[in-house]
């Protein structure tokens, strides 16, 4: 038996902006999944249903519709403007052991050294790029800072990642830091005499021109 | 001092019009929290200014301040008790428009409470609803 979420969705038939407000009003997400060559369907799926999912961290779901369970990859999921309800969401038709592309989430646990120094801790990426078999794609990653020093950093090389997993970022880049909070600059008194107006392009070209 | 542009194309724009909601600029891209406006407006160069220095002066040394929205947008006035005509005002100020949904400032490296606080602050100054943001698992 998986540990994989169940996804049971209902095919429809009819598409279109106006029908899929409709749906969204009446409770339900419209969908599509794809995949393997096969033909893309359009489903709707409950919303009680999807978003427990999309808010545990899931990538992978045993995707019902009419009677056959497929697994599936939640390749992309389209919010509102304000984030607050899922609009659309995109499946795709994958096997256990097929190698995908997607994005997990980095989490950082633990308080740094640096920060208790007075450091500020700056994540540059939120998200890996990792490249692994469904069975073995993470919910999340999670990196420990309880190590972290003032002007430290944790770079994509130092990530434990599962096994037979990679990522497309390169080693030497920096995920996590602890840097020193700077003061912004003072404004340069020329700089502000001469920028009371910016610079206009193709103005000077005229001037002469004429 | 207020930001502005460095090179323009143009000295002077049409006022335009604001319609509909972010659809780029609506999520948190580098900090924890951010800051997102609730309702069409523009903020100017000045207003960004004085949020950055209220913010600023409220985290100060415990998290990072970004701001994500920049006054690109000349706004023309006509100077004070002079008749209608004689053509088009002369640039006055320099503003950021700004939709439902955009992003304004983020911070990271920030507790909660500093964060709800500063943002506090920050939400005082500007011209429109805002809303407090946070980075959560399952969202974007």
């Amino acid at each position: 038996m998986s540990d994989d979420p169940k996804l049971t969705a209902q095919r429809r038939d009819s598409l279109g902006s106006s029908v899929s407000r409709r749906m969204r009003k009446a409770g339900q997400i419209p969908g599509s999944i794809y995949g393997h060559k096969q033909e893309a369907i359009s489903f709707a799926v409950s919303a009680d249903d999807l978003n427990p999912i999309i808010a545990s961290g899931h990538k992978v779901v045993d995707f019902e519709i009419d009677g056959s369970v497929d697994k599936a990859l939640i390749q992309d999921v389209q919010w509102n403007t304000f984030s607050t309800y899922v609009q659309h969401v995109d499946l795709l038709r994958v096997d256990a052991n097929e190698r995908v592309s997607t994005s997990v989430e980095i989490v950082v646990r633990g308080i740094s050294p640096g920060v208790l120094a007075g450091g500020i801790l700056e994540q540059i990426h939120h998200e890996l790029p990792i490249e692994c078999p469904v069975i073995r794609l993470p919910e999340q990653i999670v990196i420990r800072v309880t190590d972290l020093k003032m002007g430290g950093a944790i770079h994509v090389s130092d990530i434990p990642l599962p096994t037979d997993c990679t990522t497309t970022l390169p080693p030497e880049e920096v995920v996590v830091h602890v840097v020193e909070p700077r003061k912004a600059p003072e404004p340069d008194e020329n700089e502000i005499a001469s920028s009371a107006e910016p610079e206009v392009v193709g103005a000077k070209e005229e001037d002469s021109e004429e | 001092m207020a930001l502005m542009p460095k090179r323009v194309k143009h000295r002077k724009s049409q006022r335009g019009r604001i319609k509909g909601n972010a659809t780029r600029g609506n999520t948190l891209a580098f900090g924890d929290w951010g800051l997102q406006s609730l309702e069409p407006g523009t903020i100017t160069g000045k207003t960004i200014e004085a949020c950055r220095i209220a913010a600023m002066q409220y985290i100060r040394g415990e998290g990072k301040l970004y701001i994500r929205v920049f006054p690109h947008k000349p706004v023309t006035a006509r100077p004070l008790e002079t008749r209608m005509g004689k053509g088009k005002g002369e640039p006055d100020r320099w503003v950021a428009v700004v939709k439902p949904g955009t992003v304004l400032f983020e911070i990271a490296g920030a507790s909660h409470d500093a964060a709800r606080d500063c943002f506090a602050r920050v939400a005082h100054k500007l011209p429109m609803k805002v809303r407090l943001l946070q980075r959560t698992h399952g969202t974007h």
